[in-house]
């Protein structure tokens, strides 16, 4: 039977196995983080669809660290000139389209000590490759989140035939099955997905292994503490950036 | 202990809690979303900040269930109907005339019910958002992080139907490094809490001997004519 329990019961499981086989490849990110940050830099987010949640959920809240900046989707738009309606159409799917990331990576200011964090459960579209290439052509060291299950199941959309995992310095697998969903049912889908669950116990097991390692180096660790002078100055530190 | 096994361990501890204290609900808001949805509704969500992260968890997501619709403040910005800028200030989440700016970017529909989240429940933009769904006799689920609404004086569940607890800390920091607070908790739980929905609605489904809509992840070959199969029925309304 599908209900909240079987969710839970195969979630936990999940989860277990995601910390064992990835704690290594999750604290390598916070090494990374960490020498990133006491060289001044900020960790750019780059996800697209749902993955971005990864870095959302680690930004702007008491606890979170501040030099981590998110490169959102909408700044095509916003920002970056691309049409409205060429990035909502619906059956043009803008997140696959390659040689078209320039036009976001070129927005920010990057700096050479900076590092980048490029989530794909699938890792094929065209846009998170094109980013993860550039970010790497640039010299910046590149850690990818995807689903090597998911990933290695699918044939590349990308015209370098290559995948988002070949792009990474580190690779952290999110254990989520084929097409993200985790139960099977009578049907042709399968039900319940997970990786935002898996990519979010990542980022703040990540986020929480920086702090310590910070601390552990006698560098103050930039973290919202709620105090609003201290946020305000923690902040404009990184204005621009972050 | 190892600081990232403390999180892991935490998540397992607070799923376990959601799932001992909300299961009858979960079952009883699944049983609303369901009987929504076969009279073809679409349950609208909308999520204050982080709250966010919930809507995303149930919108147009792989191994979903096909009719929920977000009304994302981004949307409006990329309409140029608001300016991004409120929205980082927070000042957006005071403004009443979003309300007329959603009803005005999408199609809603009287068939339609909601699920408003917020950590706080006393934003006047999600509580305006309530009263209107009630006011025209429409469904409302809530989901706030409890303590912190009763704390802060939330409102929002005077107009709800059902509600949910996301079950964190106020504030929301479950991990200490020498006296620094890291580390939330409360859109993993949130995320774990709209699946163990999603779960049950398929329940729903199942036990009303129907079809559960489920959609397949778009970077599966063949994904898109399965997806747009369940979607196109509702024209603009659910994409």
């Amino acid at each position: 039977m599908i209900d909240a329990k079987r969710f839970k019961d195969e979630l936990e499981e999940l989860l277990e196995q995601l910390y064992e086989s990835q704690k290594d490849n999750i604290e390598a990110t916070a090494q990374a983080f960490k020498e990133c940050i006491e060289k001044g830099g900020v960790v750019h987010v780059f996800g697209s669809g749902h993955s971005v949640g990864l870095g959302i959920d680690i930004k702007d809240r008491i606890g979170s660290l501040v030099p981590i900046h998110i490169m959102e989707m909408s700044d095509f738009v916003t920002r970056g000139g691309v049409p409205v309606e060429e990035f909502m159409d619906h059956k043009v799917i803008f997140e696959r389209k390659p040689g078209v990331a320039s036009k976001l990576y070129d927005l920010y200011d990057i700096r050479p000590q900076d590092i980048f964090i490029v989530i794909s459960n699938s890792g094929i579209n065209g846009i998170v490759i094109d980013i993860a290439d550039l970010a790497k052509k640039n010299g910046h060291k590149v850690i990818i989140i995807t689903s090597m299950k998911h990933t290695l199941a699918e044939q590349p959309r990308h015209p370098s035939g290559k995948k988002l995992y070949e792009f990474g310095d580190i690779v952290i697998d999110n254990c989520g099955p084929h097409g993200d969903a985790l139960i099977k049912t009578d049907g042709v889908a399968k039900v319940c997905s997970v990786s935002s669950i898996c990519n979010n116990c990542i980022a703040q097991a990540m986020a929480a292994r920086t702090v310590e390692l910070l601390k552990e180096d006698g560098y103050e660790p930039p973290v919202l503490n709620g105090d609003k002078q201290h946020d305000e100055a923690l902040k404009k530190e990184y204005e621009g950036r972050a | 202990m190892d600081i990232m096994k403390q999180y892991f361990d935490l998540i397992r501890e607070k799923v376990d809690d959601a799932y001992a204290k909300e299961n009858d609900r979960f079952s009883q808001i699944a049983a609303m979303f369901g009987e929504c949805m076969e009279n073809l509704g679409v349950v609208q969500l909308f999520g204050v900040r982080h709250g966010e992260e919930f809507v995303n968890e149930l919108n147009y997501r792989a191994g979903g269930i096909a009719p929920f619709h977000g009304l994302k403040l981004k949307d409006l910005v990329l309409k140029e109907m608001i300016d991004q800028k409120d929205i980082d200030s927070g000042a957006i989440y005071d403004d009443l005339s979003v309300a007329d700016k959603f009803e005005q970017a999408y199609d809603l529909d009287d068939r339609d019910m909601y699920c408003l989240v917020s950590f706080y429940g006393n934003e006047p933009l999600i509580i305006e958002l309530a009263r209107r769904a009630k006011a025209k006799g429409q469904k409302v689920v809530g989901v706030v992080n409890k303590r912190s609404y009763d704390r802060f004086g939330g409102t929002l569940l005077d107009y709800c139907d059902a509600w949910l607890d996301m079950g964190a800390d106020d504030p929301d920091t479950a991990l200490e490094i020498d006296g620094l607070k890291i580390g939330q908790l409360s859109s993993t739980v949130s995320n774990v809490i709209a699946q163990m929905l999603t779960a049950e609605i398929y329940q729903y489904y199942v036990r009303s001997g129907k079809e559960a809509p489920v959609l397949l992840s778009a970077n599966i070959n063949g994904a898109d004519v399965h997806n747009d199969s369940l979607t196109d029925p509702y024209g603009r309304r659910i994409r």
